[in-house]
């Protein structure tokens, strides 16, 4: 009897399939198996104790988790519009200077070459209300007397980690921008300035929709990025103090390793994922319009 | 409308001078063609008067105002572009509105411009379209909308028909032709192309190097060129041009042929002048198959040997050597002629230039 002979595409792709499903799918499957169950780490027999939907139930009446899902929103939006329009005019800087532009497009990328676990520390330093430059300087330049909590009160802590992370990864929307602006054809700006354009009108209806397509592939990076903030939030406040920073993926972090509800924790994290899948939705189709826009070929 | 004038307009990058004082006045609804080799400053002295490029020495007036620091949404003229340059993410009708948006004028105004300029051009049926979705040629014609849209004083087009091929070329040729008719604007034209120029524009002005070399009408320019350099430059095929120097009513060649010296010539001349003589393919032809202009006497013949034909059908080109050279002659009414074969070639002397062979200037005395 003659074994059953495999036919030569399954034969070649079994191997690829095998390697997916072991590192992919059946991690997934798993987390998705445990988010139904009341799975904790320190009860390893918890793993099989089915639920159904009493964490995804728990979830929609969790007022902590829905506060860190619109505080990671919240962050995104600011981070986001804020890196944009840095990023802009960093681009726009740098496209102007005739000499050493290599130079400043190598600067303009430093911070992106440190690690955020790194990035965190250094802000988490510069912003301590007794030794940090911050104060310091606040203080040396008399603007203020008080050790301003910079780390302590909620909103405080909100920016203070809005500027790590925007200082962080401006040079993200920069580079791209930039990338635009030297591809982008010259005698259009040319026809804008003869056809009696100011220079701001010049931007806004030429230059601006020529990078906009550029600017949203930074903001669907970025989005995607600040979705799933964990290092720099974890090393400043780590979600503190009392959860007044706490964003979805430390709240995750925490009920996963802290308190080992690591069945709900999965939950949460389904859930966090579907931002992260709504915002890159928006922004490929916002730069799907805007690529057909300008006509581009790519 | 307006005129234009410059006056000692000079162009200076770093210490590289481009432009060398050029002076030059259009007319109220001139036709002006700036025409020259790449790298002569006839785009530069364009983007010059466009206020695209800063001017380093001299004045530009538009009308009888200076304009020269005046930002080129102050001057009130309109550029079309070699590459178009058409707003990407526009279509064609906000393409073609965008000045007058940009003006605050009314939608209602807006719309009825821009559908005169869409008949005037033939672009009704693409207004919604974007330029990606357009041909060159409709897209050339949509950058000549936008600059007729806006009523400009004075209309600048830097080689707008170099990016076609060209059949497109002629066409759209013909099509800015009887734009002019129309609009009847005051046009500076820039191109390499001497053809454009000639069929074009009320007056030519010849660049080179930064200077102009001569500005007339296609006519002068082509009957009386001012320096070899026009003469060489102007007409297709161009002008046949060897040195020679004169002796006793004679033009003598390196190698010694020689040609009687053209009698208009008879009293610029001394003996013993170094000469360039230049004589048009048109009246160099084989004998009997060309007509003379001038008096039939001042027909000179000699024979020669054909070298190569190029025959274009109604005409043929024949080259044959004179004087160690090939020169180039129009055979009307052609027979097939074959390389090697001797032949009478006629030389109407009566339409010959000489200029000075040192300064390159022409020797004709007005």
């Amino acid at each position: 009897m003659k074994a059953p002979r495999l036919s030569a595409p399954v034969l070649l792709l079994t191997p690829a399939v095998i390697v997916l499903a072991a590192v992919v799918l059946v991690p997934l499957a798993l987390s998705l198996y445990s988010s139904f169950t009341s799975f904790r780490l320190t009860r390893p027999a918890s793993f099989f104790n089915v639920i159904w939907f009493d964490n995804y139930l728990s979830i929609l009446t969790n007022w902590d988790f829905w506060v860190a899902f619109g505080r990671t929103v919240l962050l995104l939006t600011v981070a986001l519009n804020l890196e944009m329009l840095l990023g802009l005019g960093l681009a726009m800087l740098v496209e102007r200077a005739t000499r050493g532009q290599r130079v400043l497009r190598t600067l303009m990328m430093f911070p992106m070459m440190f690690s955020p676990i790194l990035v965190g520390f250094q802000f988490k330093f510069m912003f301590n209300d007794n030794v940090g430059v911050v104060n310091n300087a606040l203080q040396s330049l008399g603007l203020t007397d008080a050790a301003i909590p910079w780390l302590i009160d909620g909103t405080l802590a909100f920016i203070a980690i809005s500027i790590a992370e925007i200082w962080s990864s401006t040079s993200v929307f920069a580079i791209l921008i930039l990338a635009g602006l030297l591809a982008m054809p010259k005698e259009p700006i040319e026809a804008a300035r003869v056809d009696g354009c100011t220079p701001w009108q010049t931007f806004r209806y030429v230059t601006w929709p020529f990078v906009m397509p550029f600017a949203y592939i930074a903001m669907t990076i970025r989005s995607l990025d600040v979705a799933r903030a964990y290092d720099i939030v974890k090393i400043m406040t780590d979600g503190g103090p009392a959860g007044r920073t706490e964003l979805l993926w430390t709240l995750v972090g925490r009920t996963a390793y802290g308190d080992a509800r690591m069945g709900m924790a999965n939950a949460m994290a389904y859930v966090s994922i579907l931002l992260s899948i709504a915002f890159t939705y928006y922004f490929f189709r916002k730069l799907a319009a805007a690529r057909t826009q300008i006509g581009a070929e790519w | 409308m307006a005129t234009v004038s410059l006056t000692k307009l000079v162009k200076r990058y770093g210490n590289l001078e481009i432009v060398h004082g050029i002076d030059l006045e259009v007319a109220d609804r001139e036709f002006v063609a700036l025409v020259g080799p790449s790298g002569c400053g006839k785009s530069t002295t364009l983007r010059m008067i466009a206020g695209l490029e800063e001017i380093s020495g001299g004045e530009i007036r538009i009308g009888d105002r200076l304009v020269n620091n005046l930002p080129p949404r102050s001057r009130n003229i309109a550029m079309v572009f070699q590459s178009y340059a058409l707003y990407p993410h526009m279509t064609v009708k906000e393409n073609m509105g965008f000045s007058l948006k940009i003006a605050g004028r009314s939608a209602a105004e807006i719309e009825k411009r821009v559908a005169e300029a869409a008949a005037i051009l033939g672009l009704e049926p693409l207004l919604e379209r974007r330029p990606s979705q357009l041909s060159g040629g409709q897209r050339q014609r949509v950058a000549m909308g936008r600059a007729i849209v806006r009523d400009p004083d004075v209309f600048l087009f830097d080689e707008p028909l170099s990016n076609l091929d060209a059949k497109l070329r002629t066409q759209m040729r013909t099509e800015i032709k009887k734009l002019h008719a129309k609009v009847n604007a005051t046009v500076i034209y820039v191109t390499h192309d001497q053809v454009e120029a000639m069929t074009l524009s009320d007056r030519i002005v010849i660049m080179r190097d930064g200077h102009i070399e001569q500005a007339g009408t296609p006519d002068e320019v082509f009957k009386r060129p001012a320096t070899r350099y026009v003469a060489g430059f102007i007409g297709s095929p161009p002008m046949n041009l060897t040195d020679a120097t004169v002796d006793d009513g004679k033009l003598v060649f390196a190698n010694g042929s020689m040609l009687p010296l053209p009698t208009q010539f008879r009293n610029s001349v001394t003996a013993g002048a170094k000469v360039t003589l230049g004589l048009r393919p048109d009246d160099f032809y084989p004998s009997g198959h060309g007509l003379h202009s001038g008096e039939e006497s001042a027909v000179h013949s000699d024979t020669l040997t054909v070298s190569l034909t190029e025959p274009l059908g109604n005409e043929t080109l024949v080259f044959s050597a004179f004087d160690g050279r090939d020169w180039v002659g129009r055979m009307l009414n052609p027979k097939r002629l074959k390389g090697g074969e001797r032949i009478r070639m006629s030389f109407d002397m009566s339409q010959a230039h000489l200029f000075d062979s040192a300064t390159g200037k022409t020797l004709r005395v007005e």
